[in-house]
């Protein structure tokens, strides 16, 4: 059973040339009616147990004015249960003080500022509407307010960036202090503003590089990959984002927002008339077996610690895991997996290729 | 059914493709209420979905309508579609051998192309009364004036009796279809002489065994007759006649002056070339109708199936393709690196590519198809002579003597201002200059012996390039002529891979092996380790690339919304996986096999 929420803020007070989330420029009236909407849907949805973890996500939800943010938070916060995170993402533009001490209030304990460069140049080019300087200006003003919490972005694999500008970069990410860090190669998916500029994703050599280069860099400073793209230390790891990545189950609502419920995977609605208009249905996946073992490994093996055995074989059975056991092998020989009495983890090697350990396992 | 000879027609419709041939086929048709309107497909003479699916004809095939005509007569067409491509040149004449005029249809947006020329060559030789058409008048771009003037200096014909139509509009149709009557000369021939027909084409029908499509010359033939094939000497008892409306319609005999169809039990279509004529076994023809020419590939390729379980199935494949393709040829031939498949002899590349696309959608096979080649002869030192059609086969250098490889003479119409360019591409590809035909003040045709090899190898893409598209090209088979070549082989992760070995022009082997490897490496996905892949001659390795190992390929962000997303692109790419080919330890995609066709040859 789910215990775990996904809210969707699809606003954004400008639109970066790489995103290909859901997401639409801020407008007042718009803004409001999806308020309602959402809430209504929130309303709508069987939660049957206080939840563990509640993650508003975005677009840019701090881009909303404190009033609808308010009304939103008052209608989350009832939902939690004793112990609890509850993330909430914003930009540096604008999450001023008074939405900070709004989140404070509404029991927000976990932010993730979208700070993504130290280098204005990258910034600029990314299209972000903030400063290094901005950045670092709200993530001390969270701190003030009493936030610990708090995860920051740092996008690497930029065009024609050097191994010297991201060693300067992770420094300046590291500076500021906080004990989450998610770092993301720049893709371009198609669709994008850059992707229809011509703008290339970088050679994986080099991205591998950078990777590793961030992998060393933080390992130092006492971070853990606890999974691909995300580093935490000791006791910070994203409790929400576990939940994908251990592939359990959790609610969502929201425009374009995707949540896991008794065996099915779903898609709300990308289409923001339809979703003011409470007409919220998107796609609806109902998983099949080997959808559910495929999407198993998918999730778990971004995993450091990988998965439990016998996890695995509660859920698919004994027989379903002696099929694999050859794949695993040849997996193992390669040097991408390794296996302990209890438990199956990709090697570091093996993290950076993980497309091609899935397709290994995928039939 | 029998006509008196003088209201028959028999005529064909020459065309370029695109300019509108089928089109005015099936308006022929309508205004002959042959068939009517509702049963018309979009195209009624291509009978095969992938005939419609690319615009152009194939197969050849024939119709029996009836016209009546403003002079109160009733006049019987036979109607003779030809294909349009150089490929099947040989099946045209052939066609054309059996008529008495042609309808030269003349695209009025494009003026007269080389390749019509070539037919309208083809026409003249058979004595054919051309009557001029212009097509697509309706459209805004057409340029009628234009259209006269290339019919008069490119072609040579009076514009008295150009005829203006439009095929997709209808108008024009019925007096082009007049002056069919009025120009084109009844059939002539003796009726009480000895049997001549002409067979200018076939297909395979599972209970009649071959049917037969002919052309009465001389005499007539009726079901009973015993009948001989002149060209193969084979006898065979006639089991039916007729004609087709399009529909098969049996009728008692096919008198002289009349086309249509016959079977005789005949079971191989091997047995039944075009151009070979059929006679009487008794009292029969003292001399076969002239013209016959035995077709043979030019183009030879390696067909493999991806999964070796599918073998049999590809066997079956092209054996049932055969049964209609008398000019498709295929032996058992095994390769190191590909397992077993065919080695399959193709008329050019347009029936390469028809065949391939045939075989993997009619019978769901995934194909590996080796680099085309061409059919060397290898002189040995010990005086003997071999060919051979794949170039693994070529014998170690220190046997040979010499090597020789077929050449064409290859006749491209081109506008004034790209003769340079072509010439230099001609020269590039080891032509050998023949002649420059002044056309008119703005055209002009070059002609080149060229290797064949050359031709197959990108020519026709560089042609277009350099000519911006303006040039068309037309070639025959001309002979063999001696050349410095060698056998190249490609060798990947240490191992020679033998589908990939071709036979190269000395002079230009290293551009050549640079922009192999260089292309094999785009194709060949970077595996997790090191590639090495080389070109060598005579084991000397004359180019190397290496396809550097692979150090990511993970997906950055993946949060909720993502995972089916991703699960989707992971079995999508699982499926193109199981089209690659595990050569030892490297996957190669199918088209690898292919890439040699598409570089250029300066290395680039």
């Amino acid at each position: 059973m789910a215990s775990s929420l996904y809210v969707h803020i699809p606003f954004c007070a400008h639109i970066c040339g790489y995103c290909d989330f859901t997401k639409v420029i801020y407008n007042e009236e718009w803004a409001f009616s999806y308020t309602k909407s959402l809430l209504k849907q929130l309303k709508e949805t069987k939660i049957e147990s206080k939840l563990k973890t509640i993650y508003v996500g975005g677009g840019t939800p701090s881009s909303l004015p404190s009033s609808l943010l308010e009304e939103i938070l008052k209608e989350l916060q009832p939902l939690l249960g004793e112990e609890y995170e509850f993330s909430f993402e914003g930009n540096p533009e604008n999450l001023t003080e008074e939405k900070l001490l709004l989140l404070k209030k509404y029991g927000v304990n976990r932010l993730s500022i979208g700070i993504q460069s130290s280098k204005n140049k990258y910034l600029n080019l990314m299209g972000r509407a903030h400063s290094f300087e901005e950045g670092k200006k709200a993530v001390e003003l969270a701190k003030r307010i009493g936030f610990v919490n708090i995860s920051v972005d740092l996008i690497y694999g930029l065009p024609n960036e050097t191994l010297e500008e991201l060693q300067d970069d992770i420094d300046n990410i590291l500076s500021l202090g906080t004990p989450h860090i998610s770092t993301y190669c720049l893709s371009v998916p198609s669709g994008t503003a850059w992707k229809n500029k011509g703008y290339e994703e970088m050679d994986d050599d080099l991205a591998a590089s950078q990777y590793e280069l961030i992998l060393k860099c933080l390992r130092e400073k006492g971070f853990r990959r606890y999974e691909v793209s995300n580093f935490a230390l000791e006791g910070y790891e994203s409790k929400h984002n576990l939940v994908y990545w251990k592939d359990e189950e959790y609610y969502a609502v929201g425009l374009g927002a995707s949540g896991f419920t008794n065996g099915e995977r779903f898609t709300f609605t990308k289409n923001l008339t339809s979703y003011i208009n409470n007409d919220y249905e998107g796609e609806r996946e109902r998983l099949t077996r080997k959808d559910m073992v495929e999407e198993y490994f998918l999730t778990n093996l971004r995993l450091e610690e990988g998965f439990k055995k016998m996890d695995f074989m509660e859920k698919f059975g004994i027989e379903e895991f002696a099929d694999y056991i050859p794949h695993i092998e040849y997996l193992k020989k390669q040097g991408l997996i390794e296996e302990t009495d209890d438990s199956i983890f990709a090697t570091d090697k093996g993290i950076l290729l993980l497309d091609r350990v899935l397709l290994e396992l995928f039939e | 059914m029998s006509f008196e000879k003088k209201y028959i027609r028999n005529f064909c419709v020459i065309a370029h493709i695109d300019h509108g041939k089928s089109t005015i086929c099936d308006r022929i048709l309508e205004n002959t209420g042959a068939v009517e309107k509702r049963n018309l497909g979009t195209q009624m003479l291509d009978e095969m979905d992938l005939e419609q699916e690319r615009g152009i004809t194939i197969k050849l095939n024939a119709v029996t309508v009836s016209f009546k005509s403003k002079d109160g007569n009733e006049y019987v067409f036979n109607l003779i579609d030809t294909p349009g491509h150089v490929d099947f040149t040989y099946e045209v004449s052939r066609s054309l051998a059996a008529c008495e005029g042609a309808l030269l249809v003349v695209d009025a947006t494009q003026g007269v192309q080389a390749q019509t020329l070539a037919n309208v060559y083809l026409a003249v030789d058979n004595d054919l009364m051309i009557l001029p058409v212009v097509n697509k008048i309706d459209l805004p771009s057409a340029n009628i004036p234009l259209a006269y003037k290339e019919i008069e200096n490119k072609i040579g014909l009076s514009t008295a009796d150009v005829s203006l139509v439009s095929g997709k509009t209808g108008v024009g149709i019925n007096d082009m279809l007049e002056k069919v009557v009025e120009l084109v000369p009844p059939p002539g021939g003796d009726s009480e002489g000895p049997l001549q027909a002409l067979i200018f084409d076939s297909y395979y029908n599972s209970y009649r065994g071959v049917v037969v499509l002919i052309r009465v010359k001389n005499g007539r033939v009726k079901v009973g007759d015993k009948i001989r094939l002149m060209q193969s000497g084979k006898s065979y008892l006639v089991t039916e006649v007729g004609i087709r409306t399009p529909k098969e319609m049996p009728t008692n005999s096919l008198e002289c002056g009349e086309v249509g169809y016959l079977t005789a039990a005949i079971k191989d279509i091997k047995d039944v070339f075009p151009g070979e004529t059929i006679t009487l076994e008794e009292g029969g023809a003292e001399e076969p109708l002239p013209g016959y020419r035995k077709i043979n590939p030019m183009v030879y390729c390696g067909l493999y199936p991806v999964d070796s379980q599918k073998y049999m199935d590809l066997k079956d494949a092209l054996e049932k393709l055969s049964l209609n393709d008398s000019s498709l040829s295929f032996e058992p031939e095994s390769s190191k690196a590909l397992g077993f498949g065919f080695r399959v002899g193709f008329l050019g590349l347009l029936h390469m590519d028809v065949i391939q696309e045939r075989l993997e959608r009619e019978y769901n096979l995934n194909l590996i198809l080796t680099a085309p080649s061409v059919k060397y002869r290898v002189n040995l030192t010990n005086g003997e002579t071999i060919t051979i059609d794949n170039p693994s086969a070529m014998p170690e250098p220190q046997k040979i003597s010499s090597i020789e490889e077929p050449y064409v003479l290859a006749s491209i119409m081109t506008p004034k201002d790209y003769v340079g360019a072509i010439m230099q591409l001609c020269q590039d590809k080891r032509g050998i200059y023949q002649d420059l035909i002044y056309f008119d003040d703005t055209r002009e045709t070059l002609k080149y012996l060229i290797p064949l090899s050359e031709i197959i190898f990108n020519f026709f893409d560089r042609l277009k390039s350099v000519s911006r598209g303006y040039a068309s090209l037309d070639y025959t088979l001309e002979g063999f002529r001696q050349s410095d070549l060698a056998k190249m082989d490609i060798y990947l992760n240490g191992d020679i891979i033998d589908a990939l070995s071709t036979v190269v022009y000395k002079k230009s082997a290293y551009s050549r092996g640079l922009a192999i490897v260089s292309k094999l490496k785009e194709i060949i996905p970077k595996q997790q380790f090191e590639v090495p892949l080389q070109a060598a001659i005579n084991g000397k390795v004359i180019a190397r690339t290496d396809i550097k190992s692979v150090r990511k390929d993970v997906l950055a962000k993946c949060y909720g919304g993502d995972i089916s997303r991703k699960k989707k692109l992971l079995e999508k790419q699982k499926e193109g996986k199981k089209r690659m080919k595990a050569i030892g330890s490297v996957e190669v995609p199918q088209d690898a096999f292919m890439a040699l066709l598409s570089i250029d040859d300066d290395g680039e």
